[in-house]
């Protein structure tokens, strides 16, 4: 069956080592070897000091809940299936925020600041997914 | 920061016009196509002429909206200015009053026609308006987070959880702006609703409801700015000036959503707001009617308190106790709004707080109306005028 929800951009050269280290079940940040801010998403130069000189580097996968919502309608074909679903809003340990989804159904109980760990799915053979769920 | 004064009271508003947004709605409804950016732009631009009583000729300086292109626009109305530029409403209003303060300019008109609704513009999913400029939809798309509306409903989320606003407070911002456009006949939707019926709506990206969304349909508008020494000689009707403005944009971190969720635009605001009513020697207590970019209910009762009309935290017991409609203490967006008057991106809210201003307000006329607080916060630019008599 072809995967009918959108896929990262291909041509964002930027953000193709987050993808790489998703498919070894990793999340990862863009950390600046100069000031070390950490930042996500990732940018060509520093956004803090404006360092040209950033890798990339695995993070805990930890954080806390910010913010949350239900889609009760889809934007993409491949998510009507899915409706109602969930996006969430993560503050990650290391810093950086990030959008993704609750893994599985819809947490029974959300409120902000609850403590959430990030899980992989693979999505297609190529394309892993990082996910989060309520500690 | 430096607290620019030298742009109060330097330019006025002379002209204003609309399309039919009636009208024109119930054709498109039909499956008609009555006309295109550049022709609703066009009707816009002559009743807006007429209605400042000058001539197309005394025009000198030209601003288009972001949906046409500016040679074109200025090739169909037959102006040659010798000053121009392509901006967003409120960017567009203080760039008139830059290029007059600083004579680049003395009349300018701003034009804007848009087709969204027959061209079926779409702001979320795959063909999103701006999608690569505003990075959010991509980098959030393979969650499946790709609306505008659902920026916001992730922001007002927390905002709730924060503050301890609830659906039902936010819901105030929907009827009364819905009892404004019942007495605007420029309004699309006139129909009455209460707060029950609010609830009762379908949820779109939860937690908002479908009248928390922007109407979308066709239409065009157009202002006619000036210098205050040529309206005073020339207008037909009573000038009304621009008072203050103010800008401040939050920026960093746009794409992960910090500003709006983490400080809910409020440092942006704060500083708009004292740059703004510093220039305009006011403060918040007198203003009399305040129009807010309402592409979602939420950005009012971030803009309430962000400007300083209620205490922080209070904006939900502010909006359902003392109230924002014709009736309550503060009216906000006295014609409708994008909720329920006509979605022309932020546009329709200029021609509406002149109007109060010069007491075109027909029914929904606010009494001894002297200034209008304009201000949005779209992707992060927080803009603010005020006009006043
Ligand atoms: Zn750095």
């Amino acid at each position: 069956m072809t995967y009918s929800k959108p896929l990262p951009q291909a041509d964002d050269l930027l953000m193709q080592p987050f993808w790489e280290h998703a498919r070894a079940h990793r999340l990862s940040i863009q950390r600046c070897d100069d000031c070390g801010d950490g930042h996500f998403p990732p940018s060509p130069v520093c956004p803090h000091c404006l360092s040209e000189e950033q890798t990339w580097e695995p993070v805990s996968g930890r954080g806390t809940l910010l913010s949350w919502v239900t889609f009760h309608r889809a934007y993409w074909g491949g998510f009507i299936p899915d409706l109602p679903y969930q996006c969430c809003l993560v503050r990650l340990a290391e810093g950086p925020l990030i959008v993704a989804n609750f893994a599985g159904d819809k947490p029974a109980h959300l409120a902000e600041g609850l403590p959430v760990r990030a899980v992989f799915h693979e999505m297609t053979e190529h394309f892993t997914l990082p996910k989060f769920i309520v500690e | 920061m430096a607290i620019v004064k030298s742009l109060s009271k330097v330019a006025a508003v002379i002209g204003i016009g609309e399309s039919d947004y009636v009208g024109d709605h119930a054709r498109v409804r039909a499956g008609e196509r009555p006309h295109d950016s550049y022709g609703y732009a066009a009707i816009a631009f002559n009743k807006a002429l007429k209605d400042a009583g000058i001539e197309r000729d005394d025009i000198d300086g030209l601003i288009v909206g972001p949906t046409i292109a500016y040679e074109r626009m200025g090739e169909l109305l037959g102006i040659n200015p010798t000053w121009g530029s392509q901006a967003d409403a409120m960017l567009s209003v203080i760039e008139a009053c830059m290029a007059i303060q600083t004579g680049m300019a003395e009349v300018v008109a701003l034009v804007y026609g848009n087709d969204q609704r027959s061209a079926a513009i779409q702001y979320g999913g795959p063909e999103a308006m701006g999608g690569n400029m505003f990075l959010s939809y991509i980098y959030h798309a393979p969650w499946g987070f790709t609306s505008q509306g659902a920026l916001y409903a992730m922001m007002f989320q927390r905002f709730m959880a924060l503050t301890g606003c609830t659906e039902a407070q936010l819901g105030e911002v929907a009827v009364a702006q819905r009892l404004h456009a019942s007495l605007n006949p420029h309004a699309l939707m006139k129909k009455l609703i209460t707060i029950e019926d609010y609830m009762a709506s379908r949820y779109i990206c939860e937690p908002l409801h479908l009248f928390d969304y922007c109407l979308i349909n066709d239409g065009g508008v157009a202002l006619i700015i000036t210098s205050a020494d040529y309206a005073k000689r020339n207008a037909k009707k009573k000038p009304v000036l621009i008072h203050g403005v103010g800008r401040y944009d939050a920026n960093k971190g746009a794409t992960s959503l910090e500003p709006r969720l983490l400080d809910f635009y409020r440092p942006a605001q704060e500083r708009c707001a004292e740059q703004m009513f510093n220039m305009a020697g006011l403060g918040p207590k007198d203003i009399d009617a305040v129009q807010i970019y309402d592409s979602f209910s939420c950005h009012v009762p971030l803009a309430l308190e962000g400007y300083g009309y209620c205490a922080t935290g209070d904006v939900g017991r502010f909006m359902a106790e003392e109230g924002i409609s014709l009736k309550g203490k503060l009216p906000v967006n006295t014609g409708g709004g994008h909720l329920s008057e006509t979605y022309m991106q932020g546009w329709n809210h200029q021609v509406e707080a002149v109007r109060q201003v010069r007491g075109e307000g027909l029914g929904r006329q606010v009494e001894n109306c002297r200034f209008v607080h304009y201000n949005s916060d779209v992707a992060g630019k927080a803009v603010s005028i005020i006009y006043g008599s």
